[in-house]
């Protein structure tokens, strides 16, 4: 989860709200400026949506979002950029799902061969999907992200940056 | 001897072909395999480019590229499996959209027989689609089906078209009848 505070401090973020009416695509847009871009590859901005929304109610929550529009509008812009960001990656080609995948892993602190066993075995992709989404398209996702692991898995690690250099 | 023996082929294949489009039509219902959770609950619209990708040869070309057996094995599994859940989610629309139709019709009392038969001929066809699809998808996989998918693809969107301007008739008519 990533800012989803519920305590007190939590809520008193939220009293410097604009009190002009805010728009969700102005939500939106201040979260593809402000967090997603500096996020690189869709899946990683996938895997970061989803851990905005809280497993028991289904309510996305990102507290510098809420601070500036309002939690409800946050909510909104969260789930629109979840939704579209995931129909786009069920979509992509398989190459191009695996240099995703490839990236995720290789700029991820922990060790590429860890994640790769983690996500085979425990399957945390599924977590990504939005709400009600279609089920073919849901299948096709986790399909995609399975073939995906499994081709990394099999490709030799690419060599660091300093190794190469030497 | 020789045409007992192409008699006796010729049998064997098409009780085969009927076995397999029999399955197929089973697979397509939802009291045939059982659908997954879900799959009956079409409440997001399935997007157009679901179908090419499923069916597309373009994956395929790029696993097969890598040369490596278990990955093969795994696509053409992994296809199968979604290739039959669009399908069955496919049938479980049209079989919605035909019942709902069912009920306006039994409301309307300006029936046109010619707009009725056009939509029970489709909703046929679609259901053969589907049957076949089912079948031949489970027998040779989903690479060699994207033509007759975007046929199913098409004929459902039609009569989903055909359903929305069909409730839109009835609701103007039953507007005007009740303002008379």
């Amino acid at each position: 989860m990533v800012n989803n505070s519920e305590g007190s401090a939590g809520q008193a973020a939220y009293t410097n709200v604009p009190d002009r009416a805010v728009t969700v695509e102005e939500a939106y847009d201040d979260l593809l400026r402000r967090s997603l871009s500096q996020i690189s590859g869709d899946l990683a901005r996938l895997i970061y949506l989803a851990s905005t929304r809280d497993y028991n109610t289904g309510k996305y929550r990102h507290d510098g979002l809420a601070a500036r529009f309002r939690l409800d509008i946050a909510c909104k812009a969260l789930e629109l950029a979840h939704r579209q960001i995931f129909y786009r990656i069920a979509t992509y080609p398989l190459e191009r799902l695996v240099g995703e995948v490839e990236l995720y892993v290789s700029a991820s602190q922990q060790g590429r061969e860890e994640i790769l066993q983690v996500w085979q075995k425990l399957e945390p992709y599924r977590v990504a999907l939005p709400v009600n989404v279609n089920v073919a398209l849901a299948q096709l996702f986790v399909s995609n992200i399975k073939l995906a692991l499994a081709i990394v898995q099999r490709r030799p690690k690419p060599r660091a940056m300093g190794a190469s250099a030497s | 001897m020789m045409e007992f023996a192409s008699v006796i082929t010729g049998a064997v294949l098409l009780l085969l072909l009927t076995a397999a489009a029999l399955r197929g039509w089973l697979a397509s219902r939802p009291w045939g395999a059982g659908p997954a959770a879900g799959e009956e609950d079409t409440s997001e619209p399935c997007p157009e480019e679901l179908v090419s990708r499923v069916f597309s040869r373009a994956d395929w070309e790029f696993v097969r590229g890598l040369k490596a057996g278990g990955i093969e094995r795994l696509f053409e599994q992994e296809r199968k499996k979604v290739a039959l859940v669009w399908v069955r989610q496919t049938s479980a629309l049209i079989r919605k959209v035909i019942s709902e139709h069912a009920r306006a019709v039994r409301q309307n009392e300006n029936l046109e027989f010619s707009t009725e038969i056009n939509i029970f001929a489709q909703f046929l066809m679609l259901m053969a689609v589907c049957g076949i699809l089912s079948a031949a998808i489970q027998l040779a996989g989903p690479l060699w089906l994207g033509g007759l998918a975007s046929v199913a693809q098409r004929l459902s969107q039609r009569v989903s078209k055909l359903q929305e301007t069909f409730q839109t008739v009835g609701l103007t008519n039953a507007g005007e009848a009740k303002s008379a």
